[in-house]
């Protein structure tokens, strides 16, 4: 970041900055509470004090609150996570239940049980096995399972749930105080690939295979897009062009290969990003890679490197644990506040604040969210710009969806239409409600 | 132009091959007057296996063993469809629930590695835990995959591609100009006739049925194996289905049923670049849905009697037979 742009540090970007803080407060009360957590894990100690503090952001304006609490003898903490596919889908559900397992190896004291590929109209039957099973903490992990998880709340006020990827809970204000929301989001990384796209495209194409035209979709491919063009317009002066081909459907290997094809032989896209629960778009990008053609793709989820050794970019990965360890030490700990959360590169990090890029943790586990290994392929003043970014957006002292993220030029949508204009920056709702498409996104968006 | 063809046709013929193993022996098996829906059940467990059994004994043991696989499902609703003589449908529903439970269980992250080390004690650890099995090779043919258009359409692909083309071939054949095929057709016609000429309804039935599920657990492992070899669950996503409605289309004849599956497979490939030129990527569902409105134009066409002799539904399809009844 240079100086100019730091002067005219706005408001919002103030705030921002504030809210890192803020931020960096409960990292600090993380650690509290995960010693708090072991030690009430580990072995039958006897009652205890501790001191908690936990940041919560209430109508926009962080709040800290410390509590001292009793920290009761050891008894095992019973946990239930309800699943919406299968725990071997290797995209979402597989990653929610290596959160468990990582959450559960640090808890030690925890007796977690999950029920997989739940229909969403059938949540109830799970969550009432669960209860009646004992488990006192409860994850739901698909967007459809919110109002039955807010409606069991209800009826049972000594359980806790969490719920992921909605926006019920009692922070929010519209769910009853035992439910909180989470979400670890991927926008930032996404923009970082489309940096890493742009960066090696020799033919100014990229493509997306996209599961669900769904805001969290869209908004995915709207960064990837935005951060493919920035790097290719940076290299040879022209807008990079983005094809889009939809799926309908969270997996379906054999439509995916064919849609990746697609991409490739039809509009020549020679980096392939998408949002879908296999590594199939990597397995098609090596496969060409194989035929002497080089086209790259991307990890989604977890490191999917072994897929696609050669064709393998960069991509974007998430640990759901530590999200979930902190809900279990708020249990364990009688220190529950309904929170409702979104975490993004730098949250759940030891400290905040951002690296130097030759020292830049980008591409090497952390946190929630972080970047999957860079290709050394990737050429190194783009390696080095992908890490100030990451490093930057440790502090949110970057946005992808702001100008500063679009060449210093204002972010219009496909029709032309100013989206976000100088000085701004997206917020948790626009994201939330994305339902427009860049301007260098070439394919329309499905209604 | 002829670069744009040559890649749409290709990926038809890959894709419709799915459609066509599996068409192919539900023709055989309806021919003969047995309706088999566990088609879809034994398509996941022809992919399922054909992950576990190519990573622990490679290729062709696997493909060998899934077509056993295959015949004993079939040989389920064999029992249960002509000796018990129960309602077909609802057998082959239950197959198919069947095939896809007992697949997502036997793939299922904290069963497969055990499953995997019974059926081969030697894998290595990293085996036990990878989603993906190596791909069936492709084998140009010397000579004809370098001539243009044609080639790469029809000659560059793995041996079951090519062994599904042969197979129509020889299945029309035997259908329409030997015995064999005039008896199968006979039994699913007028068994009671076919009975009283001499021919053995039961066997050819369950011959038939075998065949049927012998074809599609191949056109499961050929999804896997041959096509995507990523393994998730539930991954032929309701092509068995669409796989009954090919048989429809192509009016129980294996000649027809590979322009169906070009269709079938052909729309599937075609509805991702129309996306991409902005042709109906609005709805994309719409171009989705085209071979299922041919499929019931077809069915409605069949509804006419005039029609319905012409092209020769099988009389007794899903109805069981017994002398005494007759």
């Amino acid at each position: 970041m240079n100086k100019e742009s730091r002067r005219k540090l706005t408001r919002r970007e103030f705030l921002g900055v504030t809210k890192a803080a803020a931020v960096g407060g409960v990292i600090a009360a993380g650690v509290v509470g995960a010693a708090a957590g072991y030690f009430a894990g580990t072995g039958a100690a006897p009652a205890k004090t501790v001191t908690r503090t936990t940041t919560v952001t209430q109508a926009g304006a962080p709040t800290t609150i410390t509590k001292t609490v009793e920290v009761p003898a050891a008894e095992k903490l019973k946990v239930g996570y309800v699943y919406v596919g299968p725990v071997g889908d290797f995209g979402w559900t597989y990653a929610h239940d290596q959160g468990r397992q990582w959450a559960d190896q640090r808890f030690k004291n925890v007796e977690s049980k999950y029920v997989e590929s739940v229909p969403e109209a059938e949540v109830g039957g799970a969550l009432e096995s669960l209860i009646a099973e004992g488990a006192k903490l409860i994850f739901t992990t698909s967007f459809g399972y919110m109002d039955a998880t807010a409606e069991f709340a209800e009826k049972n006020p000594d359980v806790y749930f969490v719920h992921i990827s909605g926006y019920r809970s009692g922070a929010a204000g519209n769910a009853p105080e035992n439910m909180s929301a989470a979400f670890a989001e991927f926008y930032q990384l996404y923009y970082l690939n489309g940096l890493a796209a742009g960066a090696v495209t020799e033919t100014g194409v990229v493509g997306y295979v996209a599961a669900h035209p769904i805001p969290e979709v869209v908004r995915h491919i709207n960064a990837f897009a935005l951060g493919a063009n920035y790097a290719y317009k940076k290299r040879t002066g022209k807008n990079i062009k983005c094809y889009v081909d939809w799926l309908f459907s969270w997996f379906d290997p054999g439509k995916t290969r064919t849609a990746a094809q697609a991409l490739v032989e039809e509009k020549n896209a020679d980096v392939l990003a998408f949002t879908e629960d296999s590594p199939t778009t990597l397995q098609v990008a090596q496969e060409y890679w194989e035929k002497g053609k080089r086209v790259w793709s991307l990890s989604h989820y977890s490191d999917m490197t072994q897929y696609g050794p050669d064709a393998h970019l960069t991509g974007q990965i998430v640990n759901w644990g530590p999200i979930y360890l902190d809900f279990y030490k708020m249990v364990a700990t009688g220190t529950w506040q309904s929170v409702d959360i979104w975490t993004r590169i730098g949250d759940y990090l030891p400290w905040r604040w951002r690296l130097p890029v030759e020292k830049s943790t980008a591409g090497k586990p952390e946190g929630t969210v972080y970047l999957a290994p860079l290709n050394p392929a990737i050429p190194s003043e783009w390696q080095e710009e992908i890490k100030r970014r990451y490093e930057e957006m440790k502090e949110l002292l970057f946005e992808p969806f702001s100008p500063e993220g679009n060449l210093g030029e204002p972010i219009r949508d496909q029709d032309g239409e100013v989206r976000i204009g100088p000085g701004e920056r997206a917020d948790h709702d626009m994201l939330w409600s994305m339902d427009w498409h860049v301007e260098y996104v070439e394919t329309p968006l499905p209604r | 132009m002829v670069e744009w063809l040559e890649s749409v046709l290709a990926g038809a013929v890959q894709m419709g091959t799915v459609y066509l193993l599996a068409s192919l022996g539900e023709i055989y098996a309806e021919r003969s007057g047995i309706l088999n829906l566990g088609l879809e059940g034994i398509m996941i467990m022809g992919a399922a296996l054909s992950f576990l059994f190519t990573i622990a004994y490679g290729h062709l043991t696997a493909l060998i063993l899934v077509v056993i696989v295959g015949m004993l499902l079939s040989l389920i609703l064999a029992v249960m469809a002509v000796s018990l003589r129960l309602n077909q449908v609802v057998v082959g529903l239950a197959l198919t629930l069947f095939g896809i439970g007992m697949s997502g269980f036997l793939t299922h992250p904290t069963i497969r590695g055990s499953v995997l080390l019974h059926l081969n004690p030697d894998l290595p650890e990293t085996a036990l835990i990878i989603q993906e099995a190596p791909k069936l090779p492709e084998i140009p043919i010397p000579g004809l995959a370098d001539i243009p258009l044609i080639g790469p359409v029809l000659f560059k692909h793995n041996i079951l591609v090519y062994l599904a083309l042969i197979l129509s071939f020889a299945m029309w054949f035997i259908l329409f100009k030997t015995r064999i095929g005039l008896s199968l057709r006979s039994v699913g016609e007028n068994p009671a006739m076919a009975d009283a000429l001499g021919v053995n309804v039961a066997l050819v039935r369950y011959l038939a049925t075998l065949v049927g599920g012998a074809l599609g657990a191949l056109a499961g492992a050929y999804l896997f194996i041959g096509f995507q070899p990523f393994w998730v669950e539930g991954m032929t996503a309701g092509r068995g289905f669409i796989a009954l409605a090919l048989v429809i289309l192509a009016t129980w004849n294996p000649l027809r049923a590979i322009l169906g599956s070009l269709l079938f497979g052909g729309v599937e490939v075609i509805q991702f670049r129309l996306q991409l030129i902005g042709l109906g990527a609005q709805a994309p569902q719409f171009v989705l849905m085209l071979p299922y409105i041919v499929t019931i134009v077809a069915l409605s066409l069949l509804s006419f009697e005039s029609v319905k002799k012409r092209i020769g539904v099988p009389a007794a399809l899903g109805i069981p037979y017994s002398r005494e009844e007759v």
